[in-house]
């Protein structure tokens, strides 16, 4: 398995899908990282978390060929991609 | 624990407190002879109830009742949740640990690594050594707080009476909602956790008269099981299990019961109460406790009282400098005090203690290599400087040894007397800055001010999940 830490600024695209339950009715569609376009398939768990008062939700996605974590700041309206575990 | 043991003794007290008067018309085991029962106060009829004074195998009485007790488990918790997060550790034999070093070991296996032999508490190296592709993780609290809040939120909406027995797992008492078939809430239940959290997240659930059994059919099926013990298949399940099967009955126990011929939790079931109280356990709570327990009464409804607040850290390098191990203990005594603060508490003692790389020869009887020195305080404290002091004093008395693991624990708990206005206000000022000390880090997260010192332990302990219990739960989570 190898870890990679990224704590990089991304562009991602949100599907928001209003019949779904209120945690998984926005989730990230697809992000560019590096150039690429990587598509994600699968919401592997979202769950939000407080960094003092700020929220910042996290969504655990995947692309079938790797994990990415994603955060989302409430507050800065910010996406960073923190880190990529891909499976050997 | 305290609140519990009263409890317990008022059960014991109503039932067996007619030792010398016992008002029930039956021959003791140890053939006894008793006196009919003349008064009509209860007792004989719920002594009778349970089964008590009766000898063994007449008779057996056992909970008629409803189950109405659902105990839910998630299966493997911390590894299952970092699975269900990572699609790609999926089916994998993963472990997790609180930091990952050469020494750490696994405080949750996933159940492919179970399968293959890793167990809970095994190092790192020994993992790696029985399953090659073993992948170890560090944990990430958020993640297991979300599970927990998921679980909890859905076990509530069955009835108010829930109880977290822990970060992965909580009991459900259905005892006054409308009547239903637990096996569907249970199988409703199992598929509501995979819509709120995921495909990859299981759980076991059990469903008994009272929490022990409840408890003991959650494991009957690992993982993903779901069953139901009554008075009507209780026998036929303990004759397939062994008596450390037993929620409760570790090797210690089932030696000690085998001791007195006891050799499977269906002789255990048919054990006279006599014998247990009087041979088994020399407790007549215990012994009785575990009488009823077994028949499918609740004994284990009772509430905990907190007596005891501490940390523990094994160094990251062994060490005989004051500086470098008192930095630790600030961190360690910091982290104890904002619990305390957290749960409204004071504490009056205070106990530290050490483990030596050389065992010292003490010859008085404490374990080898082990240092402790404790001392009660006639006021009590609250602030981190507070506590830091006062462990500081009592770690400056140790033994010049290589220490290699250090510990503090505050007892002596009283709630909090800080609301009171005092005469000499001058006092409380330590009291409001580390108030408004508190308020800043919640604000803006764990730990942004903090004492220089404490830093260095900070950097290198990581706050470690609660097992037991749930109740620092948000206080942990918090800034994180």
């Amino acid at each position: 398995m190898d870890f990679t830490e990224v704590e990089t600024r991304v562009k991602v695209i949100v599907l928001y899908q209003i019949d779904a339950d209120i945690n998984n009715a926005a989730r990230p569609h697809k992000m560019i990282y590096q150039g690429r376009e990587i598509v994600f398939t699968e919401l592997g768990l979202y769950h939000p978390t407080k960094r003092g008062q700020r929220m910042v939700h996290v969504f655990d996605m995947s692309d079938d060929e790797s994990d990415y974590r994603l955060e989302f700041d409430a507050e800065r309206l910010s996406w960073t991609l923190v880190a990529i575990t891909s499976a050997n | 624990m305290d609140i519990g043991r009263n409890h317990e003794c008022e059960l014991v007290e109503a039932l067996s407190a007619s030792a010398p008067d016992p008002n029930f018309g039956a021959t003791l085991s140890d053939g006894e002879s008793v006196r009919e029962d003349t008064r009509d106060d209860g007792l004989a009829e719920r002594r009778r109830n349970y089964g008590l004074g009766r000898t063994p195998h007449s008779n057996l009485i056992l909970n008629q009742e409803l189950p109405l007790i659902m105990h839910i488990d998630l299966n493997s918790c911390f590894a299952t949740v970092e699975q269900q997060s990572r699609p790609s550790l999926r089916g994998k034999p993963i472990g997790v640990t609180n930091r990952i070093r050469e020494n750490c070991c696994v405080i949750a296996a996933s159940i492919e690594a179970k399968q293959l032999g890793v167990k809970v508490g095994m190092s790192r190296k020994e993992a790696e050594q029985l399953v090659p592709n073993f992948i170890m993780l560090e944990t990430d609290p958020p993640k297991y707080h979300w599970a927990y809040q998921r679980l909890m939120r859905i076990m509530k909406s069955y009835s108010p009476n829930v109880k977290m027995k822990s970060i992965d797992e909580g009991l459900i008492d259905f005892h006054g909602t409308p009547h239903q078939d637990l096996v569907k809430v249970g199988y409703e239940i199992k598929q509501r956790l995979h819509k709120d959290l995921g495909c990859w997240m299981r759980c076991n659930i059990g469903i008994g008269t009272n929490r022990f059994l409840a408890k003991l059919a959650s494991g009957l099926h690992k993982p993903d099981g779901l069953d139901l013990i009554n008075a009507d298949n209780l026998q036929e399940v303990y004759k397939g299990l062994k008596l450390t099967d037993l929620p409760g009955i570790a090797k210690r126990l089932s030696l000690r019961l085998m001791q007195n011929h006891i050799n499977t939790p269906l002789e255990f079931l048919m054990a006279d109460d006599q014998i247990l109280r009087k041979q088994v356990f020399r407790s007549t709570i215990m012994g009785l406790g575990w009488y009823q327990r077994l028949r499918g009464f609740e004994v284990d409804d009772f509430k905990t009282k907190q007596g005891q607040v501490g940390r523990q850290f094994v160094l990251d390098k062994r060490t005989n400098d004051d500086d470098e191990i008192l930095a630790r203990l600030q961190y360690l005594c910091q982290t104890s005090a904002m619990k305390l603060r957290h749960s409204g508490l004071d504490a009056r003692g205070m106990l530290v203690w050490l483990v030596f790389a050389k065992a010292p020869t003490f010859g008085n009887g404490r374990p080898e290599g082990f240092w402790q020195k404790r001392k009660m305080y006639d006021t009590a404290v609250f602030t981190d400087q507070d506590v830091f002091a006062r462990a500081r004093e009592l770690f400056l008395q140790r033994p010049r040894q290589t220490v290699t693991a250090i510990g503090m624990t505050c007892y002596g708990l009283t709630p909090t007397t800080r609301s009171q206005i005092t005469l000499l206000p001058e006092n409380v000022r330590a009291d409001d800055l580390m108030l408004a000390l508190d308020d800043a880090n919640t604000r803006y997260g764990n730990f942004t001010v903090t004492y220089a010192d404490a830093l260095i332990g900070k950097n290198l302990i990581k706050q470690k999940i609660p097992f037991g219990s749930t109740r620092y739960f948000e206080l942990l989570i918090s800034g994180t």
